[in-house]
């Protein structure tokens, strides 16, 4: 008997349409005929460039750091994407998109970027406090953008660039770095556990560790300055908001709600360099129902890295590394297809591994119970959900404005409550865009 | 001076970092982001990850070809480039050749004849086709494998030296699992690495490197005995054979990445190695070979252990230093 798919996928009318669409697109490739653009609708392009026969969606990265190149990398393996311009304020990271993007221009100024009419689409990879005036530019010269998260670094801020991307939302596709929303196993976990496979929910839990100072360093001191906005108080969002952002979303996305409040505890224990910023912290979300969230990042220790985890009644769902496991009660109702799953070890606890695309997997002749090897980044899914969007949508994204504005107040203020070792109650009034 | 000490674990070893200077908070800052790119590589260079460049590339590019990141595709461009210039004997297509003999994850044994034909029909870095105008590379049949772990760590190690010069970094020694190392500047005349004798351990010569990679193969691990043969896993690619080759070969060069996969081709190449370098001004060698009737071992060099002699050609112009 062949495993049963554990897991229900929810089903969502315009994600059809999309995914109709991109079957014909990609039908039209495999026959060589590469004016796929032809089968729908010209919606997606920027107001300079009206009738331009459309394979490829031209980007430009702005900010060529870390998250910048990894950006670009994940551009560069998909055929619909053309790196057409990077953008970096460093004359270092320049010469090194000039190797790792040939053909791609390079510039100081985002403002070239956003004046050539060429550029569809950009991605905001600068420090959080500089994606402002960015991303607002970018949606007034027509651009698409993704924003990475958090989406900047005062609340003002990002609620200016939520109000830019909810005007132009009829025009222009915007989308809030929150990749894993995309990532089919974090979607297919995110389904099931919506479903009720915890029974009733009890708490959930999530960590961030690394054992890493923070700091970076240039020759160049003006520069160094500049590279270190992590640790400078007056920009940076701490790391609940550069590391924990994501998962504090996730159980945003899981827990269908949003948290009431949240309690924080910040030290600084082992990079004892001069700064003043936390490097070690625990905050606790309340959300309705008596669910906590407990996360906590540090970056002097490393222990057991990143997961996030959700208890109930019936079972305990982890999620690590775009993998999902299941454990458990005795007394919790078989489901029927746990029978057949792979079991993986945790010291005591078997892990029941959930795996997505099982069936899809079992069709391909593919062992249903392996992990996915066609998987790919949380980025790259988010990435190509985007550029789909910017080729046929605008649709209402997975990680649009709202929730990106959303995830980042959340985090602001959590980052907040560390700063004070304090407890804030969430306004609805911080949350409204108007 | 101050002494900084960093470590990581990535591409199945563990990479050491040491680094001098005088401000401690700043080596450590850099010596951090060199490491974190070793990481990013071996994301982008895993044979075992899906999502990584080499993992797309076997899955995909026996049917059609497949577009990689500009700078995996120069690596695989100076793979090639090595494959020729050893006469096949570095050659990252072998994984058919090591599991028709049992060798990816087990302990071995000996190939029907029909089965290694079938291996070496798929072994062949002449068979990846690498096109630059569009940066795909293409099998010339389904069933090849691109495994990178002849080189990945050399190049690991020096893209990771690329970053911590781009930060200002003059001292440091940096090494991937104990097979490659590199010496950036030095601290009092060079930077000393000893290299050990196979049967003994002791220091069999030391090294002096300054700005300059020394890679180190040697012919230990798995083997096994059939018909009163003991077969080493040191495949030859072109022959599909094990061979008894050198039981060490130690390569140093200004590039990391030649060395690793160089010492690699000696080991294969054995008294012929040195053949293969001795163009090269800039490339020192040194291979040893076991006589097993007698239990006796010989060394051969190119200009090791004596200091580096001047430049007449350069094996890979230094591209990657800002």
């Amino acid at each position: 008997m062949k495993p049963m798919k554990p897991i229900p996928a929810p089903i969502d009318a315009k994600r059809l349409t999309r995914r109709h669409f991109l079957k014909k697109s990609s039908l039209a490739t495999l026959m060589g005929l590469s004016t796929a653009p032809d089968v729908v609708t010209d919606t997606g392009a920027g107001p300079d460039v009206p009738d331009a026969p459309r394979e490829t969606a031209r980007c430009a990265v702005i900010g060529f750091g870390s998250w910048g190149r990894e950006l670009a990398a994940t551009l560069q393996r998909m055929p619909e994407a053309e790196i057409v311009a990077v953008c970096d304020t460093y004359g270092v990271m320049r010469k090194r998109a000039e190797r790792e993007v040939p053909g791609a221009a390079t510039h100081e100024d985002y403002r070239v970027i956003l004046d050539d009419p060429a550029v569809q689409a950009v991605f905001v990879a600068t420090p959080t406090h500089r994606h402002r005036d960015i991303v607002v530019a970018a949606l007034a010269t027509g651009k698409h953008v993704y924003c990475e998260a958090p989406l900047a670094a005062t609340l003002d801020d990002a609620r200016t660039i939520a109000r830019a991307a909810r005007d132009a939302g009829d025009r222009l596709v915007f989308q809030a770095g929150l990749q894993y929303r995309f990532d089919p196993q974090y979607q297919s976990v995110s389904g099931f556990i919506r479903s009720g496979a915890l029974g009733k929910p009890v708490l959930a839990r999530a960590q961030y560790h690394i054992k890493n100072s923070w700091r970076r360093t240039s020759p160049n001191a003006a520069r160094e300055k500049e590279l270190n906005w992590r640790l400078d108080p007056a920009h940076s969002p701490g790391l609940i908001g550069e590391l924990g952002i994501h998962q504090l979303d996730t159980a945003r996305w899981i827990l269908e709600n949003r948290p009431m409040a949240v309690n924080g505890f910040g030290n600084l224990i082992l990079w004892d360099d001069g700064r003043t910023l936390p490097d070690t912290i625990q905050t606790i979300f309340e959300f309705p129902g008596g669910v906590h969230l407990f996360f906590d990042a540090t970056l002097a220790s490393s222990f057991d890295g990143r997961y996030e985890l959700f208890s109930g009644s019936d079972s305990t769902i982890m999620l690590r590394d775009s993998k999902g496991w299941m454990f458990k009660e005795v007394d919790a109702p078989m489901i029927g297809w746990e029978v057949y799953a792979r079991k993986d070890k945790f010291y005591k606890e078997q892990g029941i591994a959930l795996v997505a695309n099982a069936t899809q997997l079992d069709a391909q002749g593919q062992d249903p119970t392996a992990d996915d090897p066609n998987a790919e980044t949380p980025v790259f899914y988010a990435v190509k959900d985007f550029l789909d969007n910017v080729f046929y949508g605008p649709f209402e994204s997975s990680a649009g404005y709202l929730q990106g504005f959303e995830a980042t107040v959340m985090a602001l203020k959590a980052n907040e409550a560390v700063l004070g070792n304090q407890r804030i109650a969430f306004d609805e009034a911080w949350f409204s865009l108007d | 001076m101050e002494t900084v000490r960093l470590a990581c674990r990535a591409m199945a070893t563990r990479f050491e970092l040491v680094l001098q200077g005088d401000d401690a908070v700043r080596l450590r800052a850099a010596g951090e982001e060199a490491l974190a790119e070793i990481e990013r590589l071996e994301a982008r260079l895993s044979f075992y990850r899906a999502s990584s460049d080499i993992g797309r590339i076997n899955a995909g590019a026996g049917h059609a070809p497949v577009p990689v990141a500009p700078p995996v595709f120069h690596l695989l461009q100076q793979a090639a480039r090595l494959h020729g210039l050893t006469d096949g004997a570095f050659d990252p297509t072998v994984g058919p050749l090591m599991r028709c003999w049992g060798f990816a994850g087990g302990a071995g044994h000996r190939p029907a004849p029909a089965a290694l034909t079938a291996a070496r029909a798929l072994t062949g870095m002449h068979r990846v086709h690498l096109d630059p105008d569009r940066y795909t590379v293409a099998f010339e049949r389904p069933g090849m494998l691109l495994d990178l772990g002849g080189i990945g760590k050399g190049y690991a190690v020096d893209e990771a030296v690329a970053l911590l010069r781009e930060a200002g970094v003059e001292r440091a020694l940096l090494h991937g699992g104990t097979s490659t190392v590199y010496a950036l500047g030095h601290p009092e005349a060079a930077w000393r690495v000893a290299l050990p004798h196979p049967a003994t351990e002791a220091p069999l010569a030391v090294v002096s490197l300054t700005d300059e990679a020394l890679s180190v193969s040697a012919c230990r691990g798995k083997a096994f005995r059939e018909d009163d043969l003991t077969y080493g896993h040191v495949l030859d690619p072109r022959t599909g054979h094990p061979v008894r080759g050198a039981v060490l070969a130690a390569v140093a060069a200004p590039s990391a990445t030649a060395t690793d996969a160089l010492a690699t081709a000696l080991l294969v190449l054995g008294q012929d190695g040195l053949a293969a370098v001795e163009g090269y001004d800039d490339v020192r060698a040194l291979i040893v070979m076991e006589d097993e009737t007698t239990g006796t071992f010989e060394v051969l060099h190119q200009n090791l252990p004596p200091a580096p002699c001047a430049l007449r050609q350069t094996l890979f112009p230094k591209t990657h230093t800002p």
